[in-house]
């Protein structure tokens, strides 16, 4: 059990997919502009990297080697679109909001990677952990990102205006500013992590 | 040439399950999604005309042209149609409602990529709303926003000719 | 005892010259242009100015102690930051305008790269771009002259860029700075003074200025209005862009004569300097005929900062006895 919770942990700090293993960057980079975004952003990626985490798992030993990547990128697929399914029927303005970047989570490294890397090596409950994780793990930053720029950017959180009169930059609701964002909480992650060594 | 045999067989299977998979998902969500398109296109007219009940697409072969928008009574009161054109950085796109006299019940911005903090401004109310009561044929006195002229007087272009277009084609209308 | 004999690698000449002189001597050469900044635009200009410089310091002076590095805010290279960044601003902004963009330009201008010398990009440009991406209204509302006749508030390069015809602006009005404008780039007949100080004593070379200004000119000239490429196209429409207007107006004496030369963000070589002169000339050309904004002095510095590694890259002086 002990090591199950490990396993998720790991997601969120030591091997966070934004901040350490630097993947996933397109979608964080584009729908980072405000918090509701990237909170739905990352619920369908995690959404998705738990089902085909799961699913690679299990079908590990089925699929050659040689077209492991092809079988992957099917099961990733189905995933995304079931998820965007699912959102244009619940929730279509946040489907708006998202747009591309729905279906562009079939070639998110994070989900491509951990089907690689772990998923097609371990057992069905790590990976399932191992994907719970990473998704949160990726959530967290994108609400971090997308705070910072969204609170700056246009002055609000979640909608609510968070200080009267403050004119806010819009430079960091542009894809300028999250690059800006993104490199300099990279760089403060790196100080931390370097402290700690 | 069997091992390609197997690696083929293989995938296929993959892919039939996720196929049967999707079409169930589909067939689930398909019925949801289609009410919300309409609820959203029912919702962003009645914005426009707000007095309206009954809106009918009037359309050219498979595009739609205009919807003819009737009150509750059932009496024909004024049009709604969509107009875009150029900006300054982006195609703005707006739904505008029309009164069969020729003046704007409301226009509503449905899609801008204009700059942040000027042009973007012509989606707020304060921008939108100085169309409301205005003739079609007054629109060039509306005042742009400051800072933003071009991307202002773009809005006030696209509609007034699209309106004038649509005007042409209702005169005969009841 | 200790040797009187000191034993020192060479270079063995020596010239009165540091980095620290050389900056203060650019800040001598921009005093004119600030003096008749606040002439023109009033008492509004002075307080930009110093709050762009005093911020710009007390920047760099927190991040050098937070950062645990030798304090150096008496080099001269954060007050030219300062002071070229107020100089690109409308002299009627927020007092905090200045501020954060100061902070901005020597924060990640210049310090996240690791402080004078290792900055790829000019610190006040930085600054500047910043502040007119993120509070365009207040970047783009210029105040008319206040001491002369008012003409218009709007830059001359922004009433061509909507279509309109200038009026009433005589290319002496422009040469005086009498039209609205930033602080620093308006009068050009104060900078053009300033330029000649950093000529005549040789901080700078014609190189990049010269070559900017003539490619600015020469490109406006042939596909400017009434140029080539006017519609409607008609045979033997001939040059005629009005190539002395884009020379006097914006920010392109400012630019090109004192912040395409920054030592740090430009070519080492003659050549390259050419090069990178050209660049800034055509990107700047092609934005105010072509792009979206009125004036691109600024988006051209940059960029050719961007390319500068490359350049020196290619124009690197051949060492002697060895082959290209």
């Amino acid at each position: 059990m002990k090591n199950l919770f490990k396993e998720f942990l790991k997601g969120i700090i030591r091997e966070n997919p934004t901040f350490v293993l630097v993947l996933g960057l397109c979608p964080t980079l584009a729908v980072s502009t405000s918090v509701i975004n990237g909170i739905g952003m990352g619920i369908a990626a995690t959404f998705v990297l738990l089902g085909s985490n799961v699913i690679v798992a299990l079908i590990k030993n089925i699929i050659p080697a040689r077209i492991r990547i092809p079988c992957f990128i099917v099961v990733i697929a189905t995933f995304v679109t079931i998820t965007e399914m699912t959102m244009k029927a619940y929730s279509p303005a946040l489907n708006r909001a998202l747009g591309i970047y729905v279906p562009l989570i079939v070639v998110n490294c994070i989900v491509l990677g951990r089907a690689e890397a772990y998923a097609q090596k371990q057992t069905v409950l790590n990976s399932l952990f191992d994907g719970l994780g990473m998704g949160v793990g990726f959530t967290l930053a994108l609400i971090l990102i997308s705070g910072i720029r969204e609170a700056l950017g246009s002055g609000k959180i979640l909608g609510y205006t968070l200080v009267q009169k403050f004119e806010p930059a819009f430079v960091l609701g542009m894809p300028s500013g999250a690059l800006l964002v993104i490199g300099l909480l990279l760089g403060f992650f790196n100080i931390l992590k370097g402290r700690r060594e | 040439m069997k091992e390609a045999l197997r690696y083929g067989f293989i995938l296929a299977m993959i892919c039939v399950v996720a196929s049967g998979l999707l079409g169930g998902m589909n067939s689930l969500t398909r019925p949801k999604i289609i009410a919300q398109v309409q609820g959203e296109e029912q919702a962003a007219l009645r914005e426009v005309m707000p007095e309206g009940q009954h809106f009918e697409p009037i359309k050219k072969g498979k595009d739609i042209i205009y919807y003819k928008v009737n009150n509750k009574d059932g009496k024909f009161i004024g049009v709604a149609f969509e107009a875009s054109g150029k900006g300054y950085s982006s195609v703005i796109d707006t739904l505008v409602g029309m009164t069969q006299d020729g003046s704007i019940a409301a226009i509503k911005i449905l899609n801008q990529n204009e700059t942040p903090g000027l042009g973007a401004r012509i989606a707020e109310s304060s921008f939108t709303g100085r169309f409301t009561n205005k003739n079609i044929q007054g629109l060039t006195d509306i005042q742009a926003i400051t800072g933003a002229t071009i991307s202002s007087k773009a809005v006030i272009n696209l509609v007034q000719e699209k309106a004038k277009e649509i005007q042409a084609l209702i005169k005969n209308e009841k | 005892m200790k040797s009187k004999l000191i034993v020192n690698v060479s270079p063995h000449l020596h010239k009165d010259e540091s980095v620290s002189k050389i900056m203060w001597m650019v800040v001598i050469s921009l005093i004119p242009a600030g003096v008749a900044g606040v002439l023109i635009f009033g008492l509004d200009a002075l307080w930009v100015i110093l709050l762009g410089i005093v911020s710009a310091l007390i920047t760099e002076w927190i991040i050098q102690l937070l950062t645990k590095r030798r304090v150096t805010i008496l080099d001269g290279s954060a007050f030219l930051t300062g002071l070229l960044l107020a100089y690109n601003l409308p002299a009627k902004v927020p007092f905090w305008l200045p501020v954060v963009g100061s902070f901005f330009a020597i924060a990640i201008g210049k310090q996240v790269f690791g402080g004078l010398g290792q900055n790829i990009f000019n610190p006040a440009l930085v600054g500047r771009v910043f502040l007119v991406a993120s509070w365009p209204k207040y970047m783009t509302t210029f105040t008319p002259p206040q001491n002369f006749d008012a003409i218009t508030s709007a830059t001359p390069l922004a009433i061509i860029k909507e279509g309109r015809i200038l009026e009433k602006i005589s290319y002496l009005n422009l040469f005086f700075g009498n039209r609205g404008g930033c602080i620093g780039e308006v009068c050009i007949f104060a900078l053009v003074l300033g330029a000649l100080f950093l000529f005549i004593r040789g901080y700078i070379s014609w190189h990049i200025p010269i070559t900017y200004t003539v490619v600015v000119g020469l490109f406006t000239y042939i596909f400017g209005q009434k140029g080539l490429f006017t519609p409607p196209l008609r045979a033997g429409a001939g040059f005629g862009g009005d190539w002395l207007l884009h020379i006097l107006s914006g920010g392109l004496i400012l630019g090109a004569f004192f912040m395409a030369t920054d030592y740090v963000t430009s070519p080492l070589t003659r050549c390259g300097q050419i090069i990178f002169g050209i660049g800034c000339g055509l990107i700047t050309a092609i934005i105010r005929l072509w792009g979206g904004y009125p004036e691109g002095v600024s988006y051209a510095i940059l960029m050719m900062n961007a390319a500068t590694p490359i350049i020196d890259r290619y124009t690197k002086n051949r060492i002697y006895g060895t082959k290209i």
